[in-house]
């Protein structure tokens, strides 16, 4: 693992609307197809992944996110410490990636979760996205891959008005300064 | 701009898809065989026409998979979309 170094290190409040970016969390992709690999993967994470696209599943440590018919995305609730990033990867990996079951791969470094929480945020997002977001603002759970100001991004409806957004890292900086300048206008 | 439906993720709007030319090109089983000129024709040979036509297209910034879409590249109705491996719904 890489040494981390966070691009974005501040909380940005304004009228109805915060923006903070939470790392470092785990993030663990999962390819797989067969009914073995969804079966291994309840059995030791606890939680099925989802089948129904765009949708999500979890408990209290853990989210998995649908990203495409075989392939999710799995995310911490809540902050690790550095050291601790590859214990739940390892454990995958033995049960999963060794036994040909699916693929296991740690993007913790690779995406960036910037936590949005305010009545504003669809305003916010609508300002720079194609997505229409009627039906998923009230659908809590939902997520969705799109494009922010031509930015790929992956948005996990956590709760009402409360979204989790991730970004490539390489990005991140950019979209940060997008939504923040945004954001004095939403 | 058009709305496209993907059949994985549902509708969506064009610019998160990657247009991927014309579909149903079958590669030629023993290219070793062929001619430059009938490679050629496989490799860069597309048609273009002002009317219905079977095209692959990619979801490229949403679910990432491959489709076929049945337009028409007069008016950019789609007629039908379809998975990889399916017959096309129309002709």
């Amino acid at each position: 693992m890489l040494n981390y170094n966070s691009p974005i290190a501040e909380v940005k409040n304004y009228n109805d609307l915060q923006i903070s970016e939470i790392e470092p969390i785990l993030k663990i992709n999962l390819r797989g197809k067969n009914r073995d690999f969804m079966a291994k993967i309840g059995k030791e994470l606890s939680i099925i992944p989802p089948s129904d696209p765009n949708m999500s599943s979890g408990n209290e440590n853990l989210n998995i996110l649908w990203l495409s018919p075989d392939e999710w995305l799995i995310y911490s609730n809540n902050k690790i410490e550095l050291k601790n990033l590859d214990s739940l990867e390892n454990k995958l990996f033995d049960e999963i990636s060794k036994v040909n079951l699916g693929s296991v791969t740690n993007v913790s470094d690779h995406w960036i979760m910037i936590n949005i929480k305010g009545s504003k945020v669809f305003e916010l997002l609508s300002s720079g996205c194609p997505f229409n977001f009627n039906d998923f603002k009230n659908s809590k759970g939902a997520v969705t891959q799109t494009i922010i100001n031509h930015i790929d991004v992956i948005i996990h409806n956590k709760n009402i008005n409360n979204l989790n957004l991730f970004v490539r890292r390489s990005f991140s900086e950019h979209l940060w300064r997008w939504l923040n300048d945004s954001a004095r206008f939403a | 701009m058009f709305l496209i439906n993907c059949p994985y993720c549902g509708e969506r709007d064009q610019s998160e898809f990657s247009a991927g030319g014309e579909a149903h090109i079958v590669r030629p089983k023993q290219p070793t065989e062929l001619s430059d000129d009938q490679w050629a024709e496989f490799l860069f040979m597309r048609k273009n026409i002002k009317g219905v036509q079977l095209e692959r297209w990619n979801h490229s910034h949403g679910c990432r998979k491959w489709f076929n879409m049945v337009r028409d590249t007069s008016n950019d109705k789609i007629h039908a979309v379809y998975k990889m491996g399916e017959k096309p719904p129309i002709k």
